[in-house]
Parts: structure tokens; sequence; C-alpha cells
């Protein structure tokens, strides 16, 4: 009898089929699949990370492409009126006579090394010009996430929940003002009222505590009408839900409605947003707004060494910036996803 | 009747203001519950008799543009006008509700234990240990085997059929004098439905409350109600006692429901026999017989003037200009619902 059950429900997975490629898919699939333990967050992590460094390969082998193949380097550096004979030399200095698959090679050993070459322009590596900044941009970010997500939930979770109220249309015409704006523009309007106006604040650098406040102000208005826009609809849909009328129907206060319910169910999807959205400020208004308010951080850098032709600040600044948003990019993925689990498993 | 009532609900409008214009669910409805009395609602779907349910306790979506008229008494209080805080009191705690998707009704993720709890809290003071308690007690009234532990889990480890007994739980945590059910078995599988209309049917009894019980299904109420009303494009058609309605049903809409619903006797003869038409979409406002397009037996003045509720017999109401002639003659649909000895 117990044979015979056995026999019975043995799982589709181990009846031999048809197929030699498909199979042989299969086989290394499962195997995959063990050594990570299926879709265990240690694997996913590892997928993750995995996929991390071919993107970060992908970003290094682009800048070295551009850079050694499609331009000339030894042409920035060299003057104006330089000789044939002098750019050659430059070409030998820079080891640029020899195959592109060596210096390729060289390239990626100098990198692991975490060596992205001398600066030209600070006559210093160009890592330490970097580590210098990073921890200014950083702090910048932080914070000015930090207004993005007062500025972004709080209303847009009231504005969800008071959905076509005078709250609500206030509020998102403001919203879609702060994301329309150009983020420079925004930055100077706040130094001319702030600032210039009425002389409340510092305009530039980070010399003093409250240098920090109106770059970080000026990301906030602009990432916080963005996070207000998606909290305001995830927060809508939730209300709409029928547990929300059950709930109604129970005598609960629409307040403690929101509370209990809405806003812990709308937890998860609110962290997703807020960090979603730091990546995104790392990939654009953190370099204008570093600019404007000569913030001397990762994109004052990058824009400095631009107009320096310090090709190899600029190449160190790209690709650490780069790393900084994969490996925040995996640890939002990986937050959101244990989070999720531990809703899923309990 | 010697009994005060325990809802009384008089000449009731609901108004959606959509983007299409007015839309009149509801269109003067009035009629009264006694304490402990059990009343069924039928009618197809948007005859506004979910509408009438949501109404009594002012539950509608933020977004919809609600207009509420007439007035909705129940325990000497018109729920209508009077202030939220006193609303809340009496949602939950006087008047219980179960909705139609059990799938959805619940918080995905709150353990079931805990939504009922919060009822137990919040209308009978309870803290946090007594309502964690009672809820357990609550869940194995309903028939949920193990109710210590299923207590702590989330719906989703639910069935279909285990969640609606879970929110009847829920709806009748604070012994509600009404329990309003709105379509609580149409989301159920057949053999589901008889056991949580048999469950509705006996936690009535036990604890003495009113049940209204929203349906299309005739069947339905004909197992769990006394009474019935037919409602058709906002308004009440017909009403009657439920032995009363299916022995001599007056209204030619309620006839035509009774007759679709297909009898086992006719299995290897019968055809289903389809009301022609479409029941209209915006129900009220008009000056005629809103079911006149459809009947069989209209004539010029059902095309011009709304028919008055007639007496056609002992507590039984009709919506028709043929009440009386109908109710001499005596109709259809009744006969084959008689047994036959």
């Amino acid at each position: 009898m117990e044979m015979q059950t056995t026999t019975e429900t043995t799982p589709p997975s181990q009846r031999p089929r048809r197929g030699g490629l498909r199979r042989w898919l299969r086989d290394l699939q499962g195997w995959v699949a063990r050594l990570f333990g299926g879709e265990s967050l240690r694997g996913l992590l590892l997928r993750r990370l995995r996929d991390g460094v071919i993107v970060l390969l992908l970003v290094v082998t682009v800048i070295f492409f551009l850079a050694h193949v499609v331009g000339n380097p030894a042409l920035v550096f060299a003057p104006v009126d330089a000789t044939d004979e002098h750019i050659a030399e430059l070409h030998r200095q820079f080891g640029l006579d020899r195959p592109v698959a060596e210096r390729y090679w060289e390239y990626l050993v100098g990198l692991a090394q975490l060596d992205f070459g001398e600066s030209t322009w600070q006559q210093r590596p160009a890592i330490d010009a970097v580590k210098e900044a990073l921890p200014s941009t950083i702090y910048l970010t932080v914070v000015g996430l930090g207004a993005a997500a007062v500025l972004g939930v709080v209303p847009g979770i009231v504005a969800g929940a008071r959905a076509r109220k005078p709250f609500d249309k206030t509020s998102n015409l403001l919203s879609v003002a702060a994301l329309s704006v150009p983020n420079f523009w925004l930055g100077l309007l706040l130094i001319l009222v702030l600032g210039v106006q009425l002389g409340w604040l510092p305009t530039s650098g980070r010399f003093e505590t409250a240098s920090i406040v109106m770059p970080a102000l000026t990301l906030g208005i602009v990432h916080g009408g963005r996070i207000y826009q998606l909290v305001r609809s995830a927060t809508f849909e939730e209300m709409s839900k029928p547990y929300v009328t059950v709930a109604r129907s129970k005598g609960l206060t629409e307040w403690n409605i929101l509370r209990r319910h809405v806003v812990r169910n709308t937890g998860v999807t609110t962290a997703t947003i807020v960090g979603w959205e730091y990546v995104r400020m790392w990939g654009g208004a953190v370099f204008a707004i570093e600019y404007v308010f000569a913030w001397p951080g990762i994109g004052l850098l990058t824009i400095d060494a631009a107009h320096k032709h310090d090709f190899f600040v600029l190449q160190a600044a790209v690709i650490i910036a780069g790393a900084f948003v994969i490996f925040s990019n995996l640890l939002i993925d990986m937050g959101y996803q244990f989070i999720d689990r531990r809703i899923a498993a309990s | 009747m010697s009994v005060l009532p325990l809802l009384e609900v008089d000449d009731l409008h609901v108004t959606f203001n959509t983007a299409s214009g007015p839309v009149h669910a509801v269109d003067g409805v009035s009629f009264t519950m006694a304490p402990g009395a059990s009343l069924g609602v039928v009618g197809e779907s948007g005859s506004g008799k979910s509408v009438t349910a949501r109404a009594l306790l002012r539950l509608f979506a933020i977004t919809d543009d609600v207009r509420v008229s007439g007035s909705v008494h129940f325990d000497g209080a018109d729920l209508l006008r009077v202030d939220e805080r006193r609303l809340r009191h009496v949602r939950g705690g006087q008047i219980g509700m179960i909705f139609q998707d059990p799938l959805t009704s619940l918080n995905p993720l709150m353990a079931v234990g805990e939504q009922i709890a919060e009822s137990l809290r919040l209308h009978r003071g309870m803290g946090r240990a007594e309502a964690a308690s009672e809820a357990v007690e609550l869940l194995a009234r309903v028939g949920i085997a193990d109710p210590e532990k299923r207590a702590t889990e989330l719906p989703s480890s639910f069935s279909g059929g285990m969640r609606q007994r879970v929110m009847i739980s829920l709806a009748i945590a604070c012994r509600p004098r009404l329990l309003i059910a709105d379509e609580p078995t149409t989301a159920l599988d057949v053999t589901v439905q008889a056991e949580i209309l048999l469950l509705l049917d006996e936690l009535r009894r036990s604890e003495g409350m009113a049940l209204m019980l929203i349906t299309h299904d005739f069947g339905v109420v004909a197992a769990t109600c006394e009474d019935v009303q037919v409602m058709y494009a906002g308004k009440l058609v017909e009403k009657a006692s439920m032995t009363h309605l299916f022995d001599r049903a007056n209204h030619p809409y309620t006839e035509g429901l009774l007759r679709l619903v297909p009898r086992f006797e006719d299995a290897h003869t019968g055809r289903l026999h389809p009301i022609p038409g479409q029941p209209p979409i915006t129900g009220g406002g008009g000056s005629s017989c809103a079911f006149a397009p459809r009947c069989a037996h209209a004539f010029d003045r059902c095309h011009r003037e709304i028919p008055p509720e007639v007496a056609v017999g002992p507590e039984h109401l009709s919506a028709c200009w043929l009440a009386a002639d109908r109710a001499k003659e005596g109709t259809e649909a009744g006969r084959p619902w008689r047994r036959t000895p």
C-alpha cells in the first residue's frame, strides 16, 4: 500500500523526459538552485551581486573604450601648438602605443587595486580626490532624502486618504510644480530669497552647519514631489479596498483606519519608493545642486575635473559613483525582499 | 404591530453625482424591521439593494459624490443626521455588516484574531488580552476549528468560506441588534453557501438579532428570511412574508424573478424564462413605472404614472397598477412554488 502511494506521487521533475538540451538546461538550473539554496534570500543576494558586478564591468568598459579607443587622451593634454613628435612622446608616456587588449587588461588590474591613475590637475592619485569628496555627497543626499521623505510621505498619505478634498488638490498642484521645475533653477531661487534677500542661510560651500540646509531643501523639494505623487496614489488605492469599508463598518475612526490598517499596509511600498528616489538622486539632481551651491562633493568634483581636462579624476568619480548607486540599489532590493518575505512567512 | 420597530427607513433617496449626470440609485424606499426580524431584500444587480444597505450606515467611498435624503431611524436616532461619533458607535456596535467578497473584506496583513479584537476593544472596552481571548471564542462560535491557532493567522491561510465565517464573527462580535448581510454567499460554492446561511439563521435565533439579507437569489431568502421585499430600479416593488410571496406573487417583476429559478421537477422538460430587456441604468426620476418597458402586462397608464404601493393582502404590498386585479385573479408564478401533494 505504501509502496503504491509512493510511486503514484512521484513529482513530475523526477520523471524521465525527452529533449537533450532542455533536460540539460533543467539539470543545470537545478544544480544552480541547489548551490544557492533555491530562491532563498542568500541565493537572491548572490544573484544580485553577480548582476551588480556585471553592470559595473560594463560601465568601466564603456568608459575605457570611450576614452582610449574612440577619443585620444594624448590630444587632451597636448598644448594646442604641439608638434607630431610631442604627441608621439605623450603617447609613449601614457602607454597608448601598446595593443588595446593589453592596455584594457592593465586598466582592469589597476581598478581592482583601486588605482585610478594620477590626477593631472591636483597632482595626487585620482582616488584621493574622490575619497575626499564622497562623504560630502553622501551627507548631502542622506539629508536631502530625509527632507524629501518628510515633504513627500506625510502629505502623500494625507492627500491619498482625503482624495479630492481641498488639501489633496492644493498639495497635488504644489507637488507637480515641485517636480516640473528645473532643480538648478529652484536652487538659484532659494539662494536669491533665503540667502541674498533675507540673509538667513549661507549660499554656497560647506563651511558651517547651516550650509547643508539649502542644497538639502532643494533636493527635498524636487524628490519630495515625486515621492508625494507615488505615496498619494498608493494610499488612495489602499483606501479604496473593500477591507477599509469593513474597517469603517466596524466603527473605527478615519484616523485609526489610516494608522492601524492603511499606513501599515503601504509601508513596504513607501519604503521602496523612498529607496528608489535615493538612487535617482545620485543619477542626476545631486550634480546640478552641488554645482549651484558649490557643495564640495562628487558632483562638483566631476564637473571641475571635466573643465580641467582631468580625465583620471573624472573616470574615478564616475566609476565610484556608479558603484555606489549599484550598491545602494542592491541594499534596497534586499531590504524590500527581506520585509516582503517576512510578511509572506508570518 | 405592537412591537416598536428597531429600524424605520422612511423615503430614502440616494443619488450619486457622476461625470455622466446624477444616478438615482435608491428612489424613495420605506420599510421597517422589528427586533429579531429577518428580512430578505431581492433584486437584480443595480436595483439599489446594496446601496440601500450602505446608506443605512453612511458607508460610501471617500470619492463618492453622494446625496442622501429621507430618514433612517434606528433605536430612536436618525442615522442620516447623527454626528460622526454617534454613527461610529452604531457601526459595528449596534449594526454589524457582512460583505459580498470575503477574499478582499479582511485586511490581508493583519491576523484575523486581531481584526476581531479591534472591534471588541472599541465597542466593548475590553483590554488587549481579554479581547484576544474573546476573539478566539467568536471564531469557535462560527465553527472554525482550532480557533486559538487560527486567530494568529493571516486571512490568506483561510479558504473563501472560512473567511466569510471570520467576517461573520467580526460582524457579530459586539452583539449587534441588526446584522446586515450584503450578498454574503454570492462568492462562495453552493455547499459552503448552505453552511453560511445555516450559520446566519442559527446566530440570528440564538443572539436575538435582526437580520437583513441582501441577495439576488430567492433560494437564499427562502432558506433564511421570514419577510421579503423586492427592489427594482431603486424602488421597492413588492413586500410580503416569504411564504405569502412564493404563494401569490403579485408584481409582474416578482413573478418574472420567481419563474427564473430553475426547478428540479422541470429538469428534463423545462426551459428558463428570462425577463426580456435590461434594467434601466439610472433608476428613478422618471414619471412612469420603471418596469413597464419590460412588462408583458403593461398598458398606457404604466407609461404615464408611477404606480403607488397597494395593499393586496395581509402585510402584502405591491406597486403595480394591476395589483388589485392580479390579487383577485392570482398569478401564474406562485403556483409552481406550492408544494404539490
